[in-house]
């Protein structure tokens, strides 16, 4: 399938499609935040910081990654 | 079990590893292990052949069916216009090889290994078991090729999906392994 044709299948009524999509779009995020968060802390950011730039409470951010980093 | 395996069979399974990184998944399945089997010369690879499949298809249709169950479906994400190749390759600028399956792995709280799946354990016991029945002391790939399609799989159903005659694809596989 051509990129012109995806596109146009998101677009379309198949709510499986968009859905599909959605989820792929939030793993990336969920990705790239784990990333992103790993090495900010490592260069010394605050998770206040980080919690900044994300736009989210510092409690939020420091629940979700403080285990994991 | 590990050190019964030949080089081909070893081979595979650390091919296996390596199609998982590449493909994001966060798990190894009996699918990871087809394709490495496909990819790499050997006994698995000529029963394959010989069976009259397009083996490059057969790889191209697994490791679509590999994306499509992952949670980064690079399809999906094509269409909505983005295009995961450039992501990964600017994010590994970035973050070092490997660096959006290990972030998988940190979500899951899996830092190293990508583990393999029941199914996928399943069928190296099954490779095993193949390789005793066959009078064997090794085990080749054309052993994990019989282990992978002695039950249903995952594997095996890429394999029918392909158009392969399961039946005698096992029986390719067990004549070049008895001949090895």
């Amino acid at each position: 399938m051509s990129q012109q044709a995806l596109v146009a299948s998101a677009a379309g009524d198949d709510p499986a499609d968009g859905l599909r999509a959605v989820r792929a779009l939030r793993e990336l995020a969920d990705r790239l935040e784990a990333l992103q968060v790993e090495r900010a802390r490592r260069l010394g950011w605050s998770w206040q910081d980080i919690a900044g730039a994300l736009g989210v409470s510092r409690q939020a951010v420091h629940k979700k990654h403080n285990r994991r980093i | 079990m590990f050190e019964r395996f030949t080089k081909d069979a070893r081979f595979a399974v650390v091919g296996a590893q390596e199609i998982a990184i590449e493909a994001h998944s966060g798990q190894i399945d009996s699918r990871h292990l087809l394709v490495a089997l496909a990819e790499e010369d050997g006994p698995a690879r000529s029963a394959l052949t010989d069976s009259g499949l397009d083996v490059a298809e057969l790889v191209r249709q697994a490791r679509a069916n590999i994306n499509a169950g992952d949670a980064l479906d690079p399809a999906a994400l094509a269409a909505v216009g983005i295009d995961l190749d450039e992501v990964t390759r600017r994010t590994e600028a970035t973050f070092g090889e490997g660096a959006l399956a290990r972030a998988g792995r940190i979500l899951r709280g899996r830092r190293k290994h990508i583990p393999f799946t029941r199914d996928a354990k399943k069928s190296l016991e099954l490779a095993l078991r193949e390789a005793i029945r066959l009078g064997s002391k090794e085990i080749d790939g054309g052993h994990l090729l019989l282990g992978l399609t002695r039950a249903e799989s995952p594997a095996r159903s890429v394999l029918s999906g392909a158009g392969a005659d399961i039946e005698q694809v096992r029986n390719l596989a067990e004549g070049k392994s008895a001949a090895a």
